[in-house]
């Protein structure tokens, strides 16, 4: 019962992180769109993954240049997006796959100095 | 060095210094809690300086495209990242730790960063205390506290003898005078004494003349008076001979001499004595203690009054059905030249001397009065 059920998760999973790449990685592929670049700017302005889901969820809905986190000229170099017709539900659990793939916080490591220790 | 002397010099030590030490003791907590103020202000300035350089490391990292970000760590600053939410993000503590950690062993700076870098809302950084500076500084305060108090001990015992002097001069003054009173007394007073003892002797028809009883009572009072001031004259340099005296005996003995003053105001003395008591004193010691204390109770005594003298193994007593002394006389009266009452004559040096004896020779004194009733004079030993 147990290995059925883990099989399943990784099934989903799999099919998740897949369909985030069928769904929205394969055309930024092909447009060059920086992804991770994307995820910084919102997170350089947003903070919270919470607000990153919310203003990335509203620019998927509505995908006009005034909603989005891009400057300008960027627009003048990469096509606009058009909109997608995604259910609400799924579209949440690629935005939430999106944040996980590129979340440059799981990259952060300590890196130990060689000084004496401390009480802190 | 006068005890009197001595007294006032040590009653103005003890206010002087105490005040002193006193306004010291402020000045230099004032002086310690400022300058460990600045001296952790120091610290917290070196925290914000290295905040902005762990600001910049988060700014690079954002930017970086290495597959693994060294967050910034030391040994001697730990940091941590808040999100918006104040959520924990990242940090270089062994744990994670919340937006609203603190120690009070550690100097905390914390500040709102913007745009945020790796999602940093808050940027909190924190630092071991350094209290070597602190503990220098203690140090350094008690140090200065103890000069101070050691350079005002000494002034202090300058100033006192210099204020005390005036005092000094004028008590010398009196003791030199009743000195040379004392000594010029001394003839006259032996001429008397000897003279009426030849008339006793000689003419005891004289006895029964109360002119001349009154004569040699007023002569023996004059002689008890001059013992009593050439005592406390000869006090610091009397050498005492200590013998066993038997109380019991030796009481009789200075009834009798006081039993002629008694007579005049009628006054019965009552001698209630257990037999076989003796004292280790030196006899003029125990004369001044008794006389005194018997001159006292007959003088302050009303007219046909009372004095019972009692002595057993732990005490003697003299209690007598005289004026009393109020309550709040009751600690002065043995002070020299302090005396309770106005209405009869004397120096105020009586108990002065009771006083003095009982410290020789570590007894304790007990006094029960009641105005108007009686006093009850007790000798403990």
């Amino acid at each position: 019962m147990k290995s059925i059920i883990l099989i399943a998760l990784l099934v989903n999973i799999s099919y998740t992180q897949d369909m985030l790449d069928v769904k929205c990685l394969s055309c930024h592929r092909q447009q060059q769109i920086p992804s991770a670049m994307i995820y910084r700017k919102y997170l350089l302005k947003y903070s919270t993954n919470r607000a990153i889901k919310s203003a990335i969820y509203h620019y998927i809905k509505n995908p006009k240049e005034k909603q989005s986190i891009m400057p300008k000229p960027f627009f003048d170099k990469f096509p606009r997006k058009k909109r997608m017709n995604t259910e609400d539900r799924e579209l949440e659990i690629l935005i939430d796959k999106y944040i996980d793939r590129f979340d440059i916080k799981k990259r952060l490591k300590l890196k130990k100095s060689t000084d004496k220790s401390t009480d802190i | 060095m006068l005890q009197s002397e001595k007294q006032s010099l040590i009653r103005f030590l003890i206010i002087y210094l105490t005040s002193t030490i006193f306004l010291f003791s402020i000045a230099s907590w004032i002086f310690y809690t400022s300058s460990k103020k600045n001296i952790l202000e120091k610290q917290q300035q070196s925290l914000k300086y290295e905040f902005q350089n762990i600001l910049s490391t988060i700014r690079n990292l954002h930017q970086s495209n290495d597959k693994i970000l060294y967050y910034p760590d030391s040994q001697e600053y730990k940091s941590a990242m808040f999100d918006l939410d104040k959520e924990y993000i990242f940090g270089s503590f062994d744990k994670d730790i919340s937006y609203d950690y603190r120690d009070k062993e550690v100097l905390i700076y914390k500040e709102k960063v913007e745009p945020y870098y790796l999602g940093c809302a808050y940027l909190l950084l924190a630092k071991d205390i350094d209290y070597s500076d602190i503990f220098k500084l203690k140090k350094m305060v008690v140090f200065m506290l103890f000069i101070a108090i050691l350079f005002f001990s000494i002034l202090g015992y300058f100033l006192g003898k210099l204020f005390v002097a005036p005092m000094k001069g004028s008590i010398e003054k009196m003791n030199q005078f009743i000195q040379d009173t004392t000594h010029e007394l001394n003839t006259p007073i032996s001429t008397i004494l000897t003279n009426i003892e030849m008339l006793d002797t000689f003419h005891p028809e004289l006895s029964s003349i109360d002119e001349f009883s009154r004569i040699e009572i007023a002569s023996r009072t004059l002689s008890r008076i001059y013992d009593d001031l050439s005592y406390l004259n000869l006090n610091h340099k009397y050498h005492r001979e200590i013998v066993s005296v038997d109380m019991g005996e030796f009481l009789e003995q200075r009834v009798l001499y006081f039993q002629s003053i008694a007579k005049l105001k009628s006054i019965d003395i009552e001698l209630k004595v257990e037999e076989s008591i003796t004292l280790e004193i030196d006899k003029n010691d125990a004369i001044r203690l008794v006389d005194n204390l018997l001159s006292n109770a007959i003088k302050y005594n009303k007219m046909a009054g009372k004095v019972i003298i009692t002595l057993n193994q732990y005490a003697l007593s003299v209690e007598d059905s005289g004026i009393g002394i109020a309550n709040s006389e009751l600690n002065l009266i043995k002070k020299r030249f302090h005396r309770a009452n106005s209405s009869e004559g004397g120096f105020g040096i009586g108990l002065d001397i009771v006083n003095q004896v009982i410290h020789y020779y570590n007894f304790k004194l007990e006094i029960d009065s009641t105005q108007n009733m009686g006093t009850k004079i007790k000798v403990i030993w």
